[in-house]
């Protein structure tokens, strides 16, 4: 019934979106890592939110390395022009309080994994 | 026909006209000839420009792409949810076979629940109605490739071979059907 989900090796000619190669993605994603390194202090200080910097690092980073293993040139600029969108958010207050926390997730509770809690849970 | 008294109309016209026209003509004509300067270009570096035309062109990826990380779709619905891929079966009420042949993908079911104000079924799941056609099975498997979804394909169980069937073998000389 399930599939192979077939991982396939191949070469494809594709339009760039910002860069040309790898290099250059990986310069324009190390700025944008910087970019929010630097905002990092400002962000705690005028969000006000209970979280250090060192927690912010923490989570930035995270953020970060989360997409490590993507190869694909397109969607690492992609990536950097959504970061450098939410950057913009939150260097100009267009997010608030909230929104900066959802990075933290510290009100999602997590969801039940064995058979048992999955049932008194009511759900799938 | 008509155009060619239409020409022949205009240029019998034309020295009444030169008068009228020349100034205007010359000015276009000067105004076509002269290169435009765009601001963003003038403004660049050679090497910036030289990029510039380079993202023109293509270039080569490797390996297969999975653009769940932009889609913007949440994480769960991309880990946890499974996608069949199927063949719709012909409507039984009706004979016709028109609108049938291609392919289809629809996600798992999620939990429904009876709407206590009407008693009509509620969902809170946003793709349980998503079906999305596909003309062949390969292209249904590379979209969900694509965005990061796990599928299965169910094929259809019915293969009943056509059988010709004629009134004409039951009289034939070399086969076993024939009754006389």
């Amino acid at each position: 019934m399930a599939s192979s989900q077939s991982v396939k090796r191949v070469v494809k000619e594709v339009k760039p979106i910002l860069s040309l190669d790898r290099e250059e993605a990986r310069q324009r994603v190390l700025n944008l890592y910087k970019a929010w390194h630097r905002q990092l202090s400002y962000i705690v200080k005028q969000y006000d939110i209970p979280k250090n910097q060192e927690q912010c690092r923490q989570k930035l980073r995270e953020q970060f390395t989360k997409y490590d293993e993507i190869k694909d040139i397109r969607l690492i600029d992609m990536l950097v022009i959504k970061g450098q969108m939410e950057l913009k958010e939150v260097v100009n207050m267009w997010k608030q309080k909230g929104h900066i926390m959802t990075y933290f997730k510290d009100t999602v509770e997590p969801k039940p994994q064995d058979f048992l809690s999955k049932f008194l849970s009511g759900k799938d | 026909m008509a155009s060619f008294l239409l020409r022949t109309r205009t240029l019998s016209k034309s020295p009444l006209c030169i008068k009228w026209c020349s100034p205007s003509i010359s000015t276009t004509a000067v105004r076509n000839t002269e290169p435009q300067i765009k601001n963003d270009i003038a403004l660049l570096n050679p090497e910036e420009i030289e990029h510039k035309k380079k993202l023109q062109n293509y270039i080569t990826v490797e390996g297969t792409t999975d653009i769940s990380p932009i889609t913007g779709i949440p994480e769960d619905y991309i880990k946890e949810r499974r996608v069949r891929i199927y063949e719709p079966p012909k409507n039984c009420m009706q004979s016709g076979t028109n609108n049938i042949g291609n392919w289809e993908m629809e996600f798992d079911t999620k939990e429904r629940w009876e709407n206590p104000l009407m008693g009509w079924c509620s969902t809170g799941d946003p793709l349980s109605n998503m079906k999305v056609q596909f003309s062949s099975k390969e292209e249904a498997v590379e979209y969900c490739e694509k965005n990061g979804w796990q599928y299965f394909i169910q094929e259809s169980k019915l293969d009943k071979k056509f059988k010709p069937k004629s009134y004409g073998v039951n009289f034939s000389w070399n086969k076993r059907t024939s009754f006389n």
